[in-house]
């Protein structure tokens, strides 16, 4: 296992909460193998102040409009902009912001990074370290697309992955999915994780997936909490993830049918803090 | 257990283990960790009250205090649970459920905690009012309540956030609770709560404190001025999503005065003005800084309304430091329509004043859920007032008053009012002026038996303005109280009428001088009194001439509630005579009056043989003597 953040964590703990942590492994009752592949292949770290790498990453802007996908398919309330009040690196961590304010016809912006056309890869080990935002409406994602062969192949049909979904007014509970045809929008393959005793608003937690022929297993910090294989799916549907490459999306949507939308008491402007992002094989 | 509890309270880190152990599994473990110093028990009341003592349940006053009960038959775990029986609207015993559990003893250390927690259930839907901890009945220092919780007829947990658990370190009072009728119609119901306890439980977060409910307030005032601090909250969001709100008491926070030399601010939010300048106070809790301000601009020295002077039994006040109010609705109905802003909430060494700001009208009401004024007595209305700001000619501010009959309501017609109008020109600004009206001046107002209102409209044409000492008062027509007792020596004195002194021998107090006037002795309060009765003049021959050359004044006490001219003479033989004005009436009791014997000049003070007052009314007079 390759947890250095949480090793160094753990040292800053009293004995008093390294007693706990021993006791809730214990209820889990057997130690797990969570991850096997530990050979990093890309990363970034969010070392370098200022706007995200632009070797690394490229933005979406827009309500979705202009890619033909008003609300970005699921009636989401934001507008994706790539201005510093809403996309940072500083303090060796990434900042994506929600703001609460009119622009370009919208109530809120945010903002959303893909590493498409930039970096995509088969299997591995996808994780990120993560601190995420609170409050009704906020709509924070990790999650990889397949590409589409020059848009030739269309979504569900592509694959979707999604390492962490999570909704504010839910801040204990963290969602792992699949979607592919036949599984996908309402329906995917999905299992959510609750943090005991803990959230995921107040620290950094760590996310990912092991992904290899024919599974994904998801993981949060040291708890293996899922397995996808194909005897997950519906009936006849087809298992898109042992052929295609897959790019890393980082976003935080407001809204949405995943959830509902903010209300007047939902506090913004709203930050998902990532610490890192690291793929190993 | 017991011999484990000893054992294990050597163990450095056994505070640690053992609370372990407590979130896992085993409860009874932790019922009986004591720790040396302050015990850090968890469980309030699991099957029975944990570590309370014998004399922990104190119910508030005016509640019925037989409401709290173990009951055997429900419980959420285990074998009992709490029960509340909380009383129909008009239970004579108390008519809301409410009390503390204090622990009969030494307070807990709770300081490892986040939250207060149980399971409740009624047995009906209901609202209820407050649920809390940290009221002793002591100092109360440490009180926080969730309000207006919503409680079904099956078992929920419900959670209380600690707003700062670190000031927990000997908390006694571990449970509060006040349920009434307000929202079932006055009907009684029954609620029960099991599993009360303390908990570590990780999940609420995102602490948001609050002074002012969050908001900004900007306020004027005056050196002396006290103000406290409300609306004092702390904003939480449970594991499950819940934003709840925390009502907290002041001395969580840390309150700071951005100006101490104009203003500042105790542990209790109580913020005292000592300079003129403007400050604004803010806090923090546990390290955060609270939403909201509170900016006070400091006008510097105060000068308060005139005391009253009337005797407080021919008084009914309605607003006055100087007597004991009458319970009213409010200082301010804020009725539609109108924009007045202000009630009683300036508090100036003690005195309470009104300040009213964007005044266009504003009633002071005391008809809702209190009594009217029965003012049948009483014949006259003050109210002092201090215009804040410039005063123009055409400006007004017109005093009414509202009877609502006798059918102590609005309607029904035998109501009746009156107003009367005082013009900017009567009116200073930063200045108090006293006005004192006859009620019979009030044109309209049949009836004064069932008062409801005050009303003050100015149209906006004076919009900030003080307002103190609003009384009914009566004026009697005769003195209550003898006149002042002479403290000086009868050999500085030559007295013609005093029951302190030797009178002058052969004084005649009713010489027939051809005067209406009729002229009694009366005792009042066990003193012989002159009284005039129709005055037009009336002489007193005194016995013999007097030479009052060795004398410096003459002492007169009068009384006269209806009079409006009064002149005292003294009289030389000649007649040699000179007038001297008295003010009248005097509203305010007995008159003491010192007039300097030289004012009398050019009558021979050698030699004087009468004295002679004129005038109108009815007058009491006494202790008429010279002295020196």
């Amino acid at each position: 296992m390759n947890f250095i953040n949480k090793n160094k964590s753990k040292l800053r703990l009293s004995i008093f909460a390294f007693a706990i942590i021993l006791f809730s492994n214990c209820e889990n009752g057997e130690t797990q193998t969570v991850t096997t592949k530990s050979e990093l292949v890309w990363a970034d770290e969010f070392e370098t102040d200022g706007a995200p790498d632009s070797n690394k990453w490229t933005f979406d802007i827009g309500d979705g409009t202009a890619q033909g996908i008003p609300g970005w398919g699921n009636n989401e309330l934001q507008y994706y902009s790539d201005r510093p009040e809403n996309i940072v690196v500083k303090n060796g961590m990434l900042h994506i912001t929600a703001n609460r304010e009119t622009f370009m016809g919208s109530n809120y912006t945010s903002a959303k990074i893909l590493t498409k056309g930039l970096y995509g890869t088969k299997y591995g080990r996808f994780e990120a370290r993560i601190k995420l935002p609170w409050g009704k409406g906020l709509w924070p994602a990790f999650w990889m697309l397949g590409d589409d062969s020059n848009g030739t192949v269309t979504w569900p049909n592509i694959g979707e992955i999604d390492i962490m979904e999570y909704r504010g007014q839910q801040p204990t509970i963290t969602h792992g999915s699949v979607h592919g045809p036949g599984y996908s929008g309402a329906t995917p393959i999905t299992k959510s994780y609750e943090l005991t005793n803990d959230r995921f608003d107040t620290d950094f937690h760590i996310f990912g997936i092991e992904w290899g022929e024919n599974y994904i297993n998801y993981y949060v910090d040291d708890v293996l909490y899922n397995q996808i294989t194909p005897a997950d799916l519906p009936e006849g549907a087809n298992w898109v993830f042992n052929s295609n490459q897959f790019y890393i999306i980082l976003n935080m949507a407001v809204g949405g049918n995943f959830l509902e939308n903010p209300g007047s008491n939902t506090v913004f402007p709203q930050t998902m803090i990532v610490d890192y992002v690291r793929v190993y094989k | 257990m017991k011999t484990k509890k000893y054992i294990y309270t050597k163990i450095t880190f056994f505070l640690g283990l053992i609370l372990l152990t407590a979130s896992s599994c085993d409860r009874e473990i932790s019922d009986e960790a004591v720790l040396a110093t302050f015990s850090s028990t968890a469980d309030v009341f699991i099957d029975s009250p944990v570590g309370l003592g014998s004399n922990f349940y104190f119910p508030y006053g005016g509640s019925k205090p037989t409401a709290w009960s173990v009951d055997e038959k429900e419980a959420y775990e285990g074998t009992a649970s709490m029960r509340f029986d909380v009383p129909n609207g008009d239970d004579p015993n108390g008519n809301f459920a409410g009390a503390i559990f204090r622990i009969d003893g030494a307070g807990r250390d709770l300081s490892n905690y986040d939250a207060l927690t149980f399971w409740v259930k009624a047995s009906q839907g209901v609202t209820i009012g407050e649920f809390g901890f940290g009221e002793d009945f002591l100092e109360n220092k440490y009180v926080a309540t969730i309000q207006n919780t919503s409680v079904g007829t099956s078992w929920q947990k419900v959670i209380i956030p600690i707003p700062d658990a670190s000031r927990l370190t000997q908390e006694r009072g571990l449970f509060r609770y006040s349920a009434g009728t307000q929202g079932t119609n006055g009907s009684g119901y029954t609620f029960w709560v099991d599993e009360l306890k303390f908990e570590k439980l990780g999940t609420i977060a995102q602490p948001r404190p609050q002074i002012i409910d969050g908001t900004e307030k900007s306020e004027q005032t005056f050196i002396g001025g006290v103000i406290t601090l409300d609306g004092l909250n702390q904003i939480f969001n449970l594991g499950d999503g819940t934003e709840q709100k925390v009502t907290v008491a002041p001395n969580y926070f840390n309150f700071t005065s951005s100006s101490p030399s104009v203003a500042t601010v105790d542990e209790k939010g109580k913020i005292t003005v000592t300079g003129a300048g403007t400050t604004d106070i803010t806090a923090q809790l546990n390290g955060l800084d609270a939403q909201g301000k509170y900016t006070l601009e400091s006008l510097g020295d105060f000068t308060p309304a005139p005391t009253p002077t009337q005797n407080a039994a021919n008084v009914i006040s309605v607003f006055s430091d100087a007597y004991t109010n009458i319970a009213v609705d409010h200082y301010n109905g804020y009725w539609g329509g109108s924009t007045t802003q202000g009630q009683n909430d300036i508090n100036i060494n003690g005195n309470e004043i009104i300040n009213y700001k964007a005044l266009n009208y504003v009633g002071v009401e005391f008809h809702i859920n209190v009594p009217t004024v029965n003012a049948s007595s009483m014949t006259n209305f003050h109210i002092d007032i201090q215009v804040q700001e410039d005063i123009g000619p055409g400006d007004f501010i017109r005093i009414g008053l509202q009877d609502i009959g006798a059918d102590d309501t609005f309607g029904g017609g035998d109501d009746s009012n009156g107003s009367i109008s005082i013009g900017g020109s009567n009116l200073t600004k930063g200045s108090w002026v006293s006005f004192d009206f006859k009620l019979s001046d009030f044109n309209g107002l049949a009836n004064k038996a069932n008062l409801g209102q005050i009303v003050l409209v100015t149209d906006a044409t004076i919009q900030d303005v003080l307002v103190d000492n609003m009384y009914f008062y009566e004026i009697p027509t005769a003195p209550s109280v003898a006149a002042p007792t002479p403290t000086l020596p009868a050999s500085d004195v030559i007295s013609i009428f005093s029951d302190a002194y030797t009178n002058v021998a052969g004084t005649n107090l009713n010489p027939g001088w051809g005067q209406a006037t009729v002229v009694t002795q009366e005792t009042i309060a066990g003193n012989n009194t002159l009284k005039y009765t129709g005055l037009n003049y009336q002489g007193i021959e005194i016995g013999s001439a007097q030479d009052v050359t060795g004398m410096t004044h003459l002492h007169i006490d009068y009384f006269t509630t209806n009079s409006t001219s009064l002149n005292a003479f003294l009289i030389s033989t000649g007649p040699v005579e000179k007038a001297k004005a008295l003010a009248v009436p005097t509203n305010s009791g007995w008159v003491s009056l010192e007039i300097p014997l030289a004012d009398f000049s050019p009558v021979n003070l050698a030699d004087i043989i009468q004295m002679k007052f004129d005038g109108n009314g009815t007058i009491f007079l006494d202790n008429i003597y010279f002295h020196k």
